[in-house]
């Protein structure tokens, strides 16, 4: 992607009673970008909205918009817009008053307000719910309410901060839809926070994986799932085995006691290393036919596949299969070369972040 | 079916012992009678003197501009504070809340005394002095009505507002302020509610002058109940009841009446408003002053006002009169520093102690052109001041038996033996004040009442236990208007109750014993705080007025030490030895010395001795 950088984050540093939440923290934003900051929590995703917001201020360091610092610019005088966790609608207000709340600080004409009201309910699918009260609408309505509040003052940049963290999975899945639909017709910016790896992966161009105030991965959803950089962001994203392993030259890898071939090399000799593979990647062969011998410990019908338990090796592997294996059953257990992800151990203060599981 | 009617009965108890009280006070204000006990029918006369009387009014006033001051500042602080804890963390917010709730659980007369204590330091007692006590302590009850709000309007709403683009005060008033409107409002309800109420932090705080309608009550109590104080309690209580009522009704979100509420605050708005105006006005009329000011103290209603306005128009100097109740408060404040005044009127044994402590000037009687006209044998009898220099009396009066002549002839009174009498029992009600019930043991024994050698006030005690299974009861304030009802035919008690008492039943008379008893002397000093000696002498002077006297005396109707008065007094009066004793009586009489810590102690033990027996 091309386009011209909208926010940086230059070394910001952000503490709470002494607690470090952000840490010479560097970002940038592009664009009409859906990016998602993605992270435990406690990782530092929602300071970083905060602080986009105006709701907080850095100890250090410089936000930039459209090229402005705006690092001491208030809440109120940012072109930004803010969809709340919890709704955050104005309780004594209709619906009507509540959508147009911003419209009419910005003193404009009731004829467009009028326009834009309606036309911010229809884009959220509320058409007619003006004069209802915000205690009639049930959550999704009102986070919808809440993003229609928010939109109709043409923000360049929409942040979201967990809006669908309070929704059931049938509704969460249909207003992720609904965003990514808005995004493309409003042609806006879209920062979004969330702990629902799922839901980063579904919706975003670019995710930002956090741990303890510092970045762990940016990329895209694939690149993020695939190449994992480090145990943090493969365990994160999704389920894997992750295992201590000893680089013994280019292209072999010693595992549990067992060399393994593999296409990664430049790690050096004798080097140990963490080792990815995720479930659906190992392979469950006929007992003598695989590079490691197990039993099946566990088995759990998960629609789509099995997910099973094989200890193997001292270790618990986790393994997805659409074959049916009974628990006792003994298997050999088999990974092609392109499955095998290694990565470095952690060394400097920031990299031991990926460690310390949530 | 038992249950259910026991569950009832029970209810109904619990209701009785709560409301009983009350209710008998309500009764009592619709009696004809002055009786406690006696019903005379009905009557709205009360509740129109309460509204007439000049002192009830004033405090009723002052009360309402208290309240609404303090009610409207504590809300707005409060309010403020409140904000401020919810932003905090959770510890910091247990920290200030526990700090901010400490006064709600500490006892009011500590906070009453210690406030006394740091106002002292900085300033005179008054009227800004109650005031701030009072801000400070309806702070927390406000923060208490707030904070829920806050806590429920959750903080998002108002970063929501901000983040639409409102200005913080903009993003308040249109987002938090409609979110804890309704705490705020019940918040300054409470205030007011606490406000109203209190007596004694007021008690400790208010300067001599500035009286409440709770420490008016309180002041009121101590000299006699009048049944116009019923009346006023009444009020009290049911204006107390609305306000919770209405705090109830706010806080309730299912009385969704607006317009009730409204109507409510509107109303209470209103009159508190008024109230304040009208304050202000009379306090604006009051205050004004030139250069020639003094600034007098004295015992509440001691005076006829019209003087005040005569000694200022033929004078030019300008009188700031403040009443205070109670000698003992006046003492202390006065020792605290809290008051600065040129000249005071009190007690003869307050006296006594303040030359002690050197805290009076002495007065230049030769100054005093109507220094004549006093009773030289009044003079004589002022004990408390030996060398003669620094008081001038002013009132007088005796302790003696008020009798029924009904049942009793003076010949039979006329000495002290018949209140040890056995046929007295049950109709003699005894002083229910330890020196005054010493006083005619102890002469009834052969001593001085100022006799304070232990064995003999133990004798005294004897006496009086003697005496106690024919007391029908020990009374101070009731004695008057027990002995109007002719619930007893027999009394001891001071010269002025029985005066009040003889105008309302023509069959009462009153007699100081042959033996002698106690005199009392109120009289005027000069305090070193003085700042205008020269006026204060002029006032003095002016007090000592044949025709002033006289005057002042148809009014107060204690007995004149201003011998024009004994001689020119009515004739009816000139009879009545409550208010004209004759000289054979004062001249077997005895002002009360102070007596020192070990004795005064040593007579209350005995006193709750045989209180208890």
């Amino acid at each position: 992607m091309g386009k011209k950088h909208l926010i940086d984050f230059v070394d910001i540093s952000k503490s709470y009673h002494h607690n470090l939440v952000l840490d010479e923290f560097n970002l940038y934003i592009r664009e009409n970008e859906f990016v998602t900051l993605l992270g435990p929590s406690g990782c530092g995703k929602t300071t970083t909205l905060r602080l986009l917001g105006g709701f907080e201020k850095p100890d250090k360091g410089q936000i930039l918009f459209d090229g402005a610092d705006i690092t001491n610019v208030p809440a109120n005088e940012r072109k930004l817009n803010t969809v709340f966790q919890k709704y955050s609608l104005f309780p004594h207000m209709s619906i009507a008053e509540n959508i147009a709340f911003g419209l009419k600080i910005a003193k404009k004409s009731d004829a467009y307000i009028k326009d834009k009201i309606s036309y911010a309910l229809k884009l959220v699918n509320l058409d007619g719910y003006e004069n209802r009260s915000v205690d009639s609408l049930s959550g999704g309505q009102q986070q919808r309410i809440a993003i229609a509040r928010a939109i109709v003052n043409e923000p360049k940049v929409l942040l979201l901060d967990e809006p669908l963290g309070a929704l059931d999975l049938k509704l969460r899945q249909s207003m992720q839809y609904e965003l990514m639909r808005l995004k493309d017709e409003l042609g806006i910016t879209f920062v979004y926070v969330t702990h629902d790896q799922e839901e980063a992966l579904t919706m975003s161009d670019t995710i930002v994986v956090m741990n303890q105030g510092y970045i762990q991965q940016i990329g895209t959803p694939e690149g993020i799932y695939n190449e994992p950089e480090n145990a943090f962001v493969a365990d994160f994203i999704g389920h894997s085995n992750i295992i201590d392993g000893i680089m013994l030259h280019d292209e072999l890898v010693e595992i549990l006691g067992v060399p393994m071939p593999c296409v990664d090399k430049g790690f050096g000799i004798n080097k140990p290393v963490d080792v990815v593979i995720r479930p659906e990647d190992v392979e469950l062969v006929a007992p003598g036919s695989g590079k490691l011998h197990g039993t099946v410990i566990s088995n759990l019908f998960k629609g789509v596949h099995y997910e099973l338990e094989v200890r193997a090796a001292g270790y618990e592997w986790l393994v997805h299969t659409t074959k049916y294996y009974e628990v006792g059953q003994e298997v050999d257990l088999d990974v092609i070369p392109f499955n095998i992800q290694i990565m470095h151990k952690p060394e400097s203060s920031d990299e031991k972040a990926v460690e310390i599981d949530e | 079916m038992v249950k259910k009617t026991l569950s009832r009965i029970y209810i109904f108890l619990i209701f009785l012992f709560l409301y009983a009280p009350i209710l008998v006070l309500a009764v009592l204000s619709f009696n004809r009678s002055d009786s406690r006990v006696s019903w005379g029918g009905f009557t709205l006369s009360r509740y129109v003197a309460c509204f007439e009387s000049e002192s009830i009014m004033s405090a009723f006033a002052t009360t309402l501009e208290i309240t609404f001051c303090s009610a409207v500042i504590a809300t707005i602080i409060g309010t403020l504070a409140a904000m401020g804890i919810s932003s905090m963390k959770k510890r910091g917010q247990a920290i200030y809340l526990g700090a901010t709730n400490i006064p709600l659980l500490n006892a009011d007369i500590v906070t009453g005394i210690s406030m006394m204590l740091l106002f002292v330091r900085f300033t005179n007692l008054g009227f800004v002095t109650v005031l701030i006590a009072h801000i400070t302590f309806n702070i927390p009850y406000v923060i208490l009505n707030v904070l829920p709000k806050l806590k429920q309007a959750n903080r998002s709403t108002y970063e929501a507002a901000l983040d639409l683009g409102a200005s913080p005060v903009r993003a308040f008033f249109t987002v938090t302020w409609p979110e804890i409107r309704s705490g705020v409002f019940s918040g300054f309800l409470m205030a007011v509610t606490m406000s109203l109420d209190d007596f004694s932090i007021t008690y400790f705080t208010k300067g001599a002058g500035v009286n409440t309608l709770s420490t008016m009550l309180y002041a009121q109590l101590r000299k006699g109940i009048k049944p116009e104080l019923y009346a006023l309690s009444t009020i009290l209580f049911l204006t107390v009841l609305l306000l919770l009522i209405a705090t109830n009704i706010n806080g309730d979100k299912k009385v969704d009446n607006r317009l009730i509420r409204r109507v409510i605050s509107a109303v209470i708005m209103l009159a508190l408003f008024t109230g304040s105006v009208f304050v202000l006005v009379q306090q604006h009329r009051i205050s004004g002053g030139g250069d020639r000011t003094i600034t007098v103290l004295n015992y509440g209603k001691y005076i006829d006002g019209e003087l005040l306005d005569r000694f200022e128009r033929e004078t030019g100097i300008t009188v700031k009169y403040e009443e205070y109740e109670e000698p003992e408060e006046m003492y202390t404040k006065y020792k605290a520093g809290a008051i600065s005044y040129d000249l005071i009127c009190t007690s003869d044994y307050i006296i006594e102690k303040l030359i002690e402590e050197d805290e009076l000037l002495p007065i230049d009687d030769s100054q005093l052109t109507n220094y004549e006209n006093i009773d030289p044998a009044l003079i004589e009898m002022s004990t408390f001041d030996p060398s003669h220099q620094y008081t001038i009396p002013y009132f007088y009066g005796t302790l003696g038996i008020l009798y029924n002549t009904k049942d009793y002839s003076e010949d039979q009174v006329k000495s002290w033996d018949l209140i040890w009498d056995k046929q007295v029992s049950g109709h003699l009600i005894m002083t229910n004040s330890v020196r005054d019930a010493f006083s005619p043991a102890l002469i009834a024994c052969g001593y001085s009442i100022n006799d304070t050698d232990p064995a003999h006030l133990k004798e005294a005690q004897m006496v009086l236990s003697r005496q106690k299974p024919m007391v029908s009861a020990y009374y101070v304030d009731e004695t008057a208007n027990e002995m109007i009802a002719e619930n007893a035919s027999l009394a001891v008690c001071y010269s002025g109750e029985a005066a009040l008492a003889m105008d309302e039943n023509e069959h009462l008379k009153y007699i100081v014993p042959d033996e002698g008893s106690n005199l009392w002397i109120d009289s005027w000093f000069v305090p070193k705080s003085c700042r205008n000696y020269q006026d204060a002498l002029t006032f003095l002077d002016f007090l000592c007025d044949n025709e002033v006297a006289l005057q002042n005396f148809e009014y107060v109707y204690y007995a004149s030490p201003i011998l024009y008065v004994q001689t020119h007094m009515d004739i009816d009066d000139r009879l009545n030895s409550a208010i004209n004793p004759e000289n054979r009586v004062t001249r077997n009489c005895e002002v009360y010395r102070a007596l020192d810590n070990d004795t005064s102690a040593y007579l209350n033990t005995l006193w709750q001795e045989l209180k208890s027996q």
